[in-house]
């Protein structure tokens, strides 16, 4: 039988939001982020009847420690809605179920809105920010500034929505941000992309005609191969690729 | 266009299958193929929620997709269908010959399982039900993404690659 529950108070929410940011720390090949989604929602536990170290505290934050795999920032979705659930005494299997059934659609809806869209927007965003005559300094700022800014307004609203809706969290994740977000911000990337990227080539190259031809051949280079390898070869093999070249080429230039 | 990939993965749709190999295979649809989850609304909710608006989700139970197979190979489009364990989809390959190929995706740790790979645990009874799906003539690798390396069921079975 379910219980109403208690309501988390702004100090509690804060604290999980707090360990939330430690959860891709606790990545490991056997449990997943399930240790991390434990650790997160531990200071909600406390709420439970006996409190701190109580029998059921106890039961529960092992069965939260279980396996668990999704993506980091949605997880918070899942923490919020295990931790309503939790306090309301919610039958087991069902807590079970939503654990296992929540990691691929939550790292599905993340990957394809974080990894596949926002991060690259994020990052010609400061190579705009470069080509437009940026300090280093100001290109940082601005790549961190505007990933920090999407990535923990995701970790609250997805705390926040799983801890309002619970179990019966799925329809939040039908809003047009996650069904057609990344599809306008890969679109908007590329609008940013075409700005920015020949911005950044004219500061790189400066007045020189063969240094544009030179950094501009090299990245059209560099495109063309990236295209035809796609799915076939992993990208830190590329990226370390083009590290090494350019090293060299900056050493024989210099 | 028949269905391109049978694959293992106990997190069924996810980043992997929908950014790894949706774009690499252009998937159109994605058949999802478990009793537990076909008989439970929310369960189907949540994942349709995490399929992409461009990708069709097929929610079907271990019976009704013997059935419907002919129906998605003939679809224009590329599809994956997905399995959470290795017995639903050796009950598919003893019921569907024109399995040719697994995919094992992601086996996740449980107690009984040893380490294989990074994303593949095995119990013995999960080494038999492989052995058991490649007796049938079926082609049986380990490949989390499409740039990954194929691991044949071999290296699975002796304990993982070298």
């Amino acid at each position: 039988m379910t219980i109403a529950a208690p309501p988390l108070s702004v100090g509690t929410r804060m604290l999980v939001l707090a360990r939330l940011l430690t959860l891709q720390g606790s990545y490991n090949y056997e449990t997943m982020i399930g240790n991390g989604i434990a650790f997160a929602i531990e200071p909600a536990l406390r709420l439970l009847p006996g409190g701190r170290g109580g029998e059921a505290y106890c039961a529960a934050l092992a069965r939260q420690s279980r396996y668990f795999n999704a993506h980091p920032y949605l997880a918070a979705v899942a923490v919020g809605a295990l931790a309503r659930a939790e306090l309301s005494l919610e039958n087991l299997e069902r807590i079970e179920r939503f654990r296992t059934a929540a990691c691929g659609p939550l790292g599905s809806v993340g990957d394809r809105l974080v990894w596949a869209a926002w991060l690259p927007l994020c990052s010609l965003i400061a190579l705009l920010t470069f080509g437009l005559g940026a300090s280093p300094f100001m290109v940082v700022a601005v790549f961190l500034g505007t990933y920090n800014v999407g990535h923990l307004a995701l970790r609250i609203w997805g705390l926040n929505v799983g801890w309002s809706d619970g179990l019966a969290v799925a329809p939040a994740l039908s809003t047009p941000l996650f069904r057609r977000g990344p599809l306008m911000l890969t679109r908007v990337a590329a609008v940013v992309g075409g700005v920015a990227i020949p911005l950044a080539l004219a500061r790189s190259a400066g007045a020189s005609p063969l240094g544009v031809f030179i950094i501009g051949g090299v990245g059209a280079a560099g495109a063309v191969m990236l295209g035809l390898t796609q799915g076939r070869v992993q990208g830190w093999r590329v990226s370390l690729a083009l590290l090494i070249v350019a090293g060299v080429a900056a050493m024989v230039l210099r | 266009m028949p269905i391109e990939c049978f694959r293992v993965d106990d997190r069924l749709v996810h980043g992997q299958v929908v950014v790894g190999w949706g774009q690499s295979l252009r998937l159109g649809f994605i058949v999802l193929v478990d009793d537990t989850v076909a008989a439970n609304d929310w369960e189907c909710e949540l994942y349709s929620m995490g399929t992409p608006p461009e990708m069709t989700l097929f929610v079907e139970t271990t019976d009704s997709v013997v059935l419907r197979l002919p129906e998605f190979d003939a679809r224009a489009d590329a599809g994956m269908l997905l399995t959470a364990d290795i017995p639903t989809m050796g009950r598919l390959v003893q019921s569907a010959p024109r399995i040719r190929a697994v995919n094992i995706g992601g086996v996740h740790h449980r107690i009984g399982r040893t380490w294989r790979l990074p994303y593949v645990f095995l119990s013995p009874e999960d080494d038999a039900a492989l052995a058991a799906i490649a007796s049938c003539g079926v082609r049986v690798t380990a490949q989390d993404l499409p740039g990954a390396d194929e691991v044949p069921l071999e290296a699975l079975l002796s304990g993982g690659p070298a």
